[in-house]
């Protein structure tokens, strides 16, 4: 998924790989058991940006939908590796394939209630599913739209009526058919497409303003934009449930909080405050957290994004690999690191894949000393290439201090190669829409990618698969169309051994930038401070690094 | 007179310091070692998310105004470069709604009839607008093109009415004058009228008036800056340096203390001046 959707939730940014730092497992930390009960409080920049979980889809939001939506797997609820590792949750195991790996068969557990009381049914499983192909609701996880067969004209519930090809032979059965067999289908049924919706229901915005439940916590209260309050959920059975621990009794969130504010309250941690967690702090609180006493509230760790410069191969003289190739040897990493904020809140990117993602290869194709640059190298490349004199560019960049001042640093460690990058800045609302839009896109943009579950199979197709280049809403920004590179994607992806593909794609990386299609700049880091009296948390790899909402509690539950 | 005056004297001092800089830029940023745009990563603390090195935001013998926390950019070539940017945009705004003030102004006021109308009605349509929300409302939705010129253009647009309306006034007083009469029986046309008989006497005015607004546009620009619709990055400009320092305030208060200083000497030595040759000039049609 885009890293934009991520950026634009004050928590969302976070997906991977943290452990905490200072004293978690001690009594005193962030990591220290949970009680059971207290109102956890959520203070945040941007709300949510949908409720329904055929609609969002960004790290953020997948990581609350876990409170009051479950499927059919889910990730584990555990730090590190084990956060990312698929386990069952509506269903008994992970799927049982069959057909060579093409039709993928699921139960249900017993005792599985949404909140009405209703029981949880296959129908209604397969239901929310068939919701992603309707065109208005189904812009989240593309993941069952692109994997399960599905007539052409198939267009959701609400307007095509029944799915024939996901089967439901009894109340606790379902049968998915594929277009093609697919090892991985285990991870697929943890998308929030994958969330039962009672048969019949859901149509239009109704989930966006009141969701049905099916996990621990149901809608309370909700102002979009403003505030939103989720309860206990007396229908959810702990019993059935091996991943939530889902501590307090209610949760209370605060949205459209000036980021400075946020850093501000953290800091304070006066009153219910304490009981408060929030997403990365800001670049010039970093300075501020440095004492013990909130170095031992603070947790970080990488988020498991990729943050690139894509470069758009069609246009001269980017089409040239040696001209792309000059440009990843010449950025001075340490420079647009330190426009993100410095090291606490990135770490220096060389690779295409984030550390996060299973089978990733850490090398550095176009090396220097600590990340500066190697002007001369690139000067040489360039001069081979009949560029000696330099060129101009163009440079999208979103509408934001962070995002113009990584663009000035790259515009800065150019400059010495005489090429010039003019910063083209783009208003946020609208930037993916522009930079994913053949036509509109100039020779350069600054964007991110996180992967929907750590797998190369989710990072490097969607960004350089040349066949995936569409006019609009393109994800290929470097419009990279090698056949090398296409037909090892379709070798990977025939392979049924998951672990042999992840590994495969550690070495595409490599074959892809040797091509230099993007430059790989930082894999950013959350760093957040949370309230004195919060208990069981821990960044979960999965959602983008943010704390995991369905272990997180209050130490002491009574104050 | 303005001899006598401490006050004046320190304010035209400063002026001219501030405009020697504008000026000679390029030369003092060679002399001090650091360009508008040139990186420092040595100056400041990348694990501290990027604060300066040293007490007062990194304040040494080679950044003598410390640097900007993250990238470690000069302060003081940063200064000297906003001041250009200040300087240049708040003399073209000054320049521009000088002629647009003056020669609509005096149109309305000489004409009379529908030509005053028509300019009248214009006046208090811009006037009556929120100025600074329609700035930013145009500023925002115009493409990024040269961001100076429509700096100035949209804060002439919104600024001329300010100094029509008093040419106006004085015009129609002056157009019932004995040597504008006498002029008229001797066979001058109107327009001859308008630029030989009226416009010199109105000089104290324009001279009082554009002085008094230049500080007003510097202050417009920096505004504009601030709120992210002015020069875009890289350019130095005081607000924009200003906006970014917010966030900084506690661990870095030079990064806002210095530009702040800047732009309110600035703002204040022409206020000061300003009114001085307001004085005079009343004073001297007293006389």
């Amino acid at each position: 998924m885009l890293v934009g959707l991520v950026a634009s939730t004050a928590l969302a940014l976070s997906a991977c790989g943290g452990g905490t730092t200072g004293s978690s497992g001690e009594s005193a930390g962030p990591g220290a058991k949970a009680a059971q009960g207290g109102t956890l409080q959520v203070l945040q920049n941007a709300a949510y940006s949908h409720l329904d979980p055929a609609r969002g889809f960004d790290g953020g939001v997948n990581n609350f939908y876990r409170l009051i939506y479950r499927t059919l797997t889910t990730q584990g609820a555990a730090p590190g590796a084990d956060g990312t590792k698929i386990v069952p949750d509506l269903a008994t195991d992970t799927g049982k394939p069959s057909d060579g790996g093409k039709t993928w068969t699921f139960t249900l557990k017993d005792g599985l209630f949404f909140e009405t009381g209703a029981p949880i049914t296959s129908a209604d499983v397969k239901w929310g599913v068939s919701r992603a192909w309707d065109p208005e609701i189904g812009i989240g996880s593309p993941y069952a739209k692109q994997l399960i067969e599905a007539p052409a004209s198939y267009q959701g519930p609400y307007k095509s009526g029944d799915l024939s090809t996901i089967a439901t032979p009894d109340a606790k059965t379902i049968v998915f058919h594929l277009k093609k067999p697919f090892a991985d289908f285990g991870s697929v049924v943890a998308q929030n497409t994958f969330t039962p919706v009672p048969k019949g229901q859901g149509a239009g915005n109704q989930l966006d303003s009141k969701p049905i439940s099916s996990g621990p916590y149901k809608l309370a209260e909700y102002k979009p934009g403003a505030s939103l309050k989720l309860v206990r959920n007396d229908k959810w059975d702990k019993k059935t449930d091996d991943v939530r621990t889902a501590n307090p009794e209610a949760f209370q969130w605060t949205f459209g909080l000036d980021p400075a504010t946020i850093d501000e309250r953290m800091i304070a941690g006066q009153g219910t405050d304490a009981d408060a967690i929030a997403g990365t702090i800001q670049a010039a609180s970093v300075a501020r957290i440095q004492t013990p006493q909130l170095k031992q509230r603070t947790m970080t760790g990488i988020n498991g994004c990729t943050t690139y410069m894509g470069l758009n191969t069609t246009k001269k003289p980017l089409d040239n690999v040696k001209v792309r190739q000059a440009i990843n040897l010449a950025i001075n990493k340490q420079t647009v690191r330190d426009a993100d904020g410095g090291s606490a809140l990135a770490e220096i990117g060389t690779s295409i894949q984030p550390p996060t993602v299973a089978g990733r290869v850490d090398y550095d194709p176009y090396p220097s000393p600590d990340h500066k640059g190697d002007v001369e190298g690139a000067r040489k490349l360039l001069t081979d290439a009949g560029f000696a004199s330099g060129f101009t560019m163009t440079l999208d960049t979103r509408a934001q201090p962070k995002m113009q001042a990584m663009a000035v640093a790259i515009q800065q460690a150019l400059e010495p190669l005489k090429i010039t990058v003019k910063i083209n800045t783009i208003d946020t609302a609208t930037y993916y829409e522009v930079i994913g839009t053949t036509s509109q896109q100039h020779d350069a943009a600054i964007t991110g990618w996180c992967p929907d579950w750590p797998s190369g199979a989710t990072f490097l197709p969607p960004l350089f698969d040349g066949r995936n280049i569409t006019t609009k809403g393109n994800t290929n920004l470097s419009q990279l169309n090698d056949a090398g590179v296409n037909a090892k994607i379709d070798e990977i992806s025939k392979l049924t051994d998951v672990q042999a593909a992840n590994a495969a794609y550690g070495e595409l990386d490599k074959q892809i930038m040797a091509l230099a299609p993007v430059v790989p700049l930082l894999y950013e880091k959350v760093l957040m401070l949370v309230g004195s009296n919060i208990g069981g948390a821990y960044l979960h790899d999965g959602f983008s690094g943010g704390i995991d909402l369905v272990s997180v509690g209050l130490k002491d539950a009574g104050k | 007179m303005l001899k006598k005056d401490k006050g004046a004297l320190a304010c035209l001092a400063f002026l001219a310091i501030v405009v020697l800089m504008a000026v000679a830029a390029p030369l003092i940023t060679k002399l001090s070692g650091w360009g508008p745009y040139q990186f420092d990563s040595a100056a400041t603390n990348s694990d501290l998310g990027g604060v300066p090195h040293g007490a007062l935001g990194g304040i040494s013998g080679s950044h003598w105004f410390g640097v900007e926390p993250q990238n470690g950019r000069d302060l003081f070539a940063r200064i000297v470069y906003g001041a250009r940017v200040s300087i240049t945009i708040s003399l073209s705004a000054t320049l521009l709604t000088g002629i647009l003030g003056v020669v609509l102004g005096m149109l309305a006021g000489f004409y009379r009839g529908w030509v005053d109308q028509v300019i009248s009605r214009l006046m208090d349509f811009l006037m009556a607008f929120p100025a600074l929300i329609f700035m930013i409302a145009i500023l925002s939705s115009l493409p990024a093109g040269n961001r100076p010129v429509l700096l100035v253009v949209v804060i002439s647009a919104f600024g001329w009415p300010y100094l029509a309306r008093v040419i106006r006034g004085q015009t129609m007083t002056l157009a019932n004058r004995e040597f504008v009469e006498a002029a008229r029986a001797s066979g001058a046309k109107g327009t001859q009228v308008v630029f030989r008989e009226i416009l010199p006497n109105l000089r104290g005015s324009i001279v009082v008036m554009t002085t008094l607004a230049i500080p007003g546009y510097i202050g417009t620009e920096a505004g504009l800056s601030f709120l992210g619709v002015g020069v875009s990055p890289p350019t130095a400009s005081w607000g924009q340096m200003i906006a970014s320092s917010v966030s900084w305030y506690s661990v870095d208060p030079m990064f806002f203390a210095i530009p702040g200083a800047f732009l309110f000497l600035t703002v204040l030595s022409l206020t000061v001046l300003g009114d001085k040759i307001r004085t005079m000039v009343d004073q001297g049609v007293a006389a």
